[in-house]
């Protein structure tokens, strides 16, 4: 980063957004000045289903007769999915999505995923959120390290002055993917995120604390407490107890709907944020998951209902927005003897945005036949999903070496799918 | 708690005594080097001393005498050490800033009283203190030690095996098996109502899904079995099973519930206490839902009044099972850490879990293993044989079914072979086809004993899995133990790292495991995850290697290897001194050691290990949490640190208190009373900088009227009147500069 540019935002914008006795519409100016090089880019949303998403129940390959055979329970009926191509449909929970996919906003891609055959859920995770595939090795995260790259484009850093929201979890921590030498900031909830109570004032403990941080010889703890100071005025200037969404997104009332609910009330306020990353649990479905109705479809119709309104409540800003999804693996073709699915291996993908060539379900269909299957039990993999991620990054945040990136991945621009 | 506030007396009477420790962490704020220490105390003692003396001095006659810790001799003594030696000269008195290490290192934060403990124990200390520890069976038990039992014996459910925690407190699977009929439900009075309402839950919402789900694929039940037949099911039975529940809430129109619920309420708590949860165990689920709804929070305590911790236990369960039993693991860790005095044994306890780590929601019942894989596989081993706890881990049905291995058959076995003839015969196979599972085999050499970088490969790891096939779990949703599975072990002989192991069944295992335990590879991995833990983020490699070489010389002996960590040079280096950050588990647990805070509920500290991403035995990869810097030191994390410490300190948390203005002290100016916080909160003391932040805000703060402390209380100014607002707005103020000093930059460090 360049120290120059950093200095000037800490002491001349920032320290007037933490002044409370400055007008508001003169704060917004004076942040929106501040971060007007980091709107520049496009930002990028990520969201990870956690517990492998049952990718063949959520894009229906309706026209596929060994998919019925397969799943003589669980399969959504050729009358009931929500038909995009006239060979994939969505799930019917869905149907807040399929809008999107008909506008062009929306595009799917199937058969993706990690190639690595891990079956387990924390080493699936981990590869896919380190972005190196089978190395246990790797420290830091795939979009940590996309960040990185889009530091070291000169043409890019020239423009660009970071700030405490660059790189933002919604969660307690910092998840895998954000993790890295980029610091990323973890909130758990955007009201409470201040030192010594809620509120417009500053909290005299506050005060005290930066201080002792700020004048610290510790320059470990120097450092993140000079960040953390800096995201906590940023926040407050934005008046975040006093933010309502659009009244036209209807977010339904879940964990999941809140954080994307508090992803686009960061990004709305302008506060430099480039990545954000989010997740949704409970798609480990090993028994019961249902059909149409059940575990899975209520899982669906919150995932499909927040973005949804997550889109709506960009309103005009949606524009710049591209939102990614993934999950470890899919799950078995075949429904196990619980009326489940087993973990499998490929799965489905949406992106979303105001750029991308929606309206299409990207990728190489493998198949369902018995012989097609990997390992004669999971869809197979026919995209890697670091060409998906590769394409996103260099076309959200810039020209960037992607080999930095995805290690090993060899990804060539030549063959990106041509998502955006 | 009686036993509180004297605890709280006597540490500060300690704080007050030496004045050895004001001086220190008035020096140490300059944060030199430990040489230029010792030239800046012979400097800086006496007036500095001379200060807090006059401070202090109207309270010198409450403290107790003890033969140590004369303020004078102690810091005198201090700067003829020879810092950074490589052995402790035996024939020195050890000094604070020293203790301070030592204690900052192998317990979880330095109280007054253990650097009071090690002080007294005169000439060579240090070793003795750590003999002691290492020791644990030997120590006699102190206060915190007899309090922290009688706490522990509110769990009794602590004490049980796997197999009968899970019939008391049953699982999600117990309660459906016995709903299908599989089990009985037990005899038990008392279990036979916490079973009854549990399996009405589970029915309901079995009922309620199949509505959901307009019955497309419940090929068992019936197609009239509607909710509402379900549930006229069990209220008939419970008709006959519960006569108290005459008030049923579903025979109530809406417009009565308020009223109904006061009635409901009002007529539990006039019971005595056994009647009371007699009462409470009778209720029906609808019945229950509305009488917690207006017996939460505050409105709780007069429900439990009275009951003895069996009958509280009970009532738990009777609310959740399996939560019960999570809430009384995560309760015993703390207040162990907080209050244990063997505390190098829960310190390496923690390492170990953390080394040996199994995520709590593997599955439904896990939290029940996890009770004694704690109590019996990991603390006894501790701070025994590596080899030993090794075995202990390998054989805990904990580890087996985290690491899968409960589940893997060998490629070859008799059960193989088995379904191999089904399918020829064409018969349908199992729902899940048996294979081999190599997720224990490779975390077992990468984690746990070799290292990522151990020189193994992928066929050792194909190989380890083999040797491992057949150890498995006997009927693990009830509980039960280990058992070696012959029918799925790989026959034949296996090699592993150039070792050939013949076919020997559960005895190849053992083989195994006492190879990778002595192995050169697994006494490096060990040393150096225990040098990052006790000297550096990044320890000398120096110090590893001698430490690796103790671990192989001894066959892995815990203890030796801690010995040669704390007699080594590079332990004592003064560049070491406060040289790591604490974890959010060493973080919350120092800062409710050094508050001495009356810790009646310790779940609001449960809820902060959460927020700070540590939630306790809930890492979910094998690899457990860092112990670096790194991981820890973050935006998020530093604001939910400094809101824990404030929120701690002044008291917003339920059923924590801590006490920040003794009775008897009438100290008022804030540079005294920070001093005196200091003392007790952060021995080794704080910046200059953090002191002035912490004034200038207490200064800023409403200041108690100073006329009000000159009048003496008489006959006519009643103590009551005058002290008591004074007490509290002093209390106010001291807890906010208590708050401050838990949140400052120098308490995140150890």
């Amino acid at each position: 980063m360049n120290p120059s540019r950093r200095l000037f935002l800490r002491n001349g914008a920032l320290a007037l957004a933490g002044t409370t006795v400055l007008p508001a519409f003169l704060t917004r100016a004076v942040m929106a000045a501040a971060t007007e090089a980091t709107a520049q880019g496009r930002k990028l949303v990520v969201v990870f289903q956690r517990g492998a998403a049952d990718g063949l129940n959520i894009v229906v390959p309706w026209r596929e007769p060994n998919y019925y055979a397969m799943r003589p329970t669980i399969a959504i009926q050729q009358n009931q999915v929500l038909d995009l191509d006239g060979f994939f449909g969505l799930h019917p929970a869905m149907a807040s999505l399929q809008p999107l996919y008909k506008q062009g906003h929306l595009a799917i891609i199937h058969a993706t995923g990690s190639p690595d055959g891990s079956r387990s859920h924390f080493d699936a995770q981990d590869f896919m959120e380190s972005g190196t595939p089978g190395i246990k090795g790797t420290r830091d995260g795939w979009l940590n390290r996309a960040l990185q790259a889009e530091d070291s484009n000169i043409a890019v850093r020239r423009h660009t002055a970071h700030t405490a929201f660059r790189a933002v979890a919604l969660g307690p921590d910092v998840p895998r993917t954000l993790e890295g030498k980029i610091e990323a900031l973890a909130i758990n909830n955007v009201q409470d995120f201040a030192v010594g109570g809620r509120g417009p004032k500053i909290a005299p403990a506050a005060a005290a604390f930066e201080s002792m941080y700020d004048q610290s010889s510790d320059s470990l703890l120097h450092s993140a407490g000079d960040s953390t100071f800096e995201a906590i005025k940023m926040l407050r200037a934005t008046d975040p107890a006093h933010y309502a969404p659009d009244p036209s997104a209807q977010y339904p009332e879940s964990p999941f709907a809140k954080n994307m609910k508090q992803i686009a009330q960061l990004l709305k306020a302008n506060l430099g944020v480039e990545a954000a990353f989010t997740d949704i649990g409970g798609w480990d479905t090993h028994q019961n998951q249902g059909s149409t109705q059940g575990q899975l479809a209520n899982r669906l119709r919150d995932f499909s209902d927040s973005i949804a309104a997550f889109w709506r409540d960009m309103g005009p800003e949606a524009e710049n927005i591209t939102l990614v999804t993934m999950s470890e693996f899919g799950r078995t073709a075949h429904q196990n003897g619980t009326g489940g699915t087993d973990h499998g291996h490929a799965n489905a993908m949406f992106v979303l945005g105001g750029n991308v060539k929606g309206g299409k379900v990207y990728g190489k269909w493998p198949g369902l036949a018995d012989h097609q299957l990997n390992e004669g039990r999971d869809l197979a993999i026919t995209t890697d999903y670091r060409h998906v991620l590769g394409e996103l990054v260099s076309k959200t945040l810039g020209q960037m070496n992607l080999e930095s990136t995805f290690p090993g991945a060899k990804l060539n621009p030549k063959q990106f799918l041509g998502l955006v | 708690m009686s036993g509180s506030s004297n605890r709280f007396a006597s540490r500060l009477a300690y704080s007050l005594r030496p004045c050895a420790a004001a001086v220190l962490s008035l020096i140490l704020s300059i944060q030199p080097g430990w040489a230029q220490i010792e030239q800046a105390q012979t400097q800086l003692a006496p007036t500095r001393a001379g200060q807090t003396q006059s401070v202090h001095s109207g309270l010198l006659q409450d403290e107790e005498k003890t033969p140590s810790a004369a303020p004078d001799a102690a810091i005198s003594k201090s700067v003829s050490i020879k810092l950074g030696a490589p052995k402790i000269d035996p024939n020195q008195t050890t000094s604070d800033p020293h203790i301070l290490h030592l204690l900052s290192r192998f317990t979880f934060g330095p109280t007054p009283e253990d650097v009071a403990s090690v002080r007294a124990l005169g000439k060579n200390g240090i070793e003795k203190w750590f003999d002691q520890q290492l020791r644990p069976d030997d120590l006699r038990p102190t206060a915190d030690d007899l309090m922290l039992a009688g706490r522990l014996a509110d769990f009794p459910e602590l004490q049980l095996q796997p197999d009968e925690l899970l019939m008391q407190f049953p699982s999600g699977a117990i309660i459906r098996q016995t709903a299908n009929g599989k089990l009985a439900i037990p005899n038990d009075p008392n279990l036979y109502a916490i079973y009854r309402r549990h399996i009405r839950l589970y029915e309901d919402k079995q009922a309620k899904k199949e509505k959901d789900q307009g019955k497309p694929e419940s090929p068992v039940k019936a197609e009239g079995a509607t909710p509402q037949t379900a549930e006229t099911a069990v209220s008939a039975d419970a008709g006959s099973s519960s006569p108290s529940s005459n008030l049923s809430p579903s025979k109530m129109p809406d417009t009565a519930r308020p009223a109904y619920s006061d009635l409901l309420v009002k007529s539990v708590l006039a019971l005595p206490p056994s009647q009371r949860l007699q009462r409470i165990l009778n209720m029906r689920p609808a019945e229950f839902e509305e009488f917690q709804a207006n017996t939460r929070g505050g409105r709780r305590a007069p429900v439990l009044q009275g009951m003895t911790p069996k009958e509280r236990e009970l009532l738990s369960d009777f609310e959740n099972p399996t939560h019960t039993v999570i809430e009384a693991l995560q309760a015993q860790r703390l207040l162990r850490d907080i209050y244990s005095s063997n505390q190098l044994e829960e310190v390496m306890t923690t390492f170990w879990l953390n080394h040996f780590n199994v995520y709590l929601h593997k599955n439904e019942e896990t939290p029940y293993y996890l009770v004694s894989y704690e109590r019996d596989a990991i603390r006894p081993r501790a701070l025994g044989n590596f080899e030993d706890l090794l075995d202990a881990t390998a054989l805990s049905p904990a580890m087996l079914l985290y690491l899968d291995n409960s589940s893997s058959t060998g490629p070859d076995s008799i059960v193989a072979q088995r379904q191999k003839e089904r399918a020829a015969e064409g018969k349908p196979a199992k729902a899940t086809a048996p294979g081999l599972n190599e997720n224990y085999g490779r975390e077992l050499m990468e984690l746990h004993t070799l290292g990522v970088n151990g020189g193994y490969t992928q066929t050792d790891v194909t190989e380890v899995a083999k040797i491992f096939t057949g150890w498995t779990v006997d009927r693990p949703q009830l509980g039960g133990d280990f058992k070696f599975d012959e029918t799925r072990h790989e026959p034949g002989a296996k090699t592993v790292l150039g070792h050939k192991i013949k076919a020997n069944g559960p005895k190849e295992g053992f083989e195994l495991l006492h190879i990778l335990a002595n192995s050169p590879a697994t006494a490096h991995f060990i040393s150096q995850e225990l040098a990052v833990a006790f000297v550096s983020d990044n320890p000398p490699q120096v110090l590893v290697d001698r430490m690796a070489h103790e671990f192989l010389k001894t066959h892995g002996e815990i203890s030796a290897v801690l010995r040669v960590l704390l007699r080594s040079p590079e332990f004592w280096n003064p560049a070491t001194y406060q040289a790591k950050v604490k974890t959010p588990l060493e973080y919350v647990v120092s800062a409710a050691r050094a508050s001495s805070a009356e810790i009646v509920n310790v779940h609001p500290l449960v809820e902060a290990l959460n927020q700070m991403g540590m939630p306790l035995y809930s890492c979910v990869p094998p690899t457990g949490y860092s112990d670096k810097a790194d991981a820890w030191v973050s935006t998020g994390e530093l604001v939910t640190r400094m809101n824990f410490a404030l929120s701690l300190a002044t008291n917003h948390f339920g059923g924590i208190r801590s006490q920040w203005t003794p009775a008897f002290l009438q100290l008022t100016n804030p540079a005294e009373i920070e001093q005196l916080l200091e003392n007790r909160l952060i021995p080794a003391g704080v910046s200059d900088k953090t002191r002035a932040a912490v004034l200038e805000q207490a200064q800023t703060q409403t200041q108690p009227q100073p006329q009000t402390q000159v009048f003496p209380p008489s006959a006519e100014n009643p103590p009551s009147k005058i002290t008591q607002q004074l007490q509290r707005a002093r209390e106010q103020q001291n807890a906010q500069i208590a708050g401050l000093l838990l949140g400052s930059p120098e308490f995140q460090r150890r």
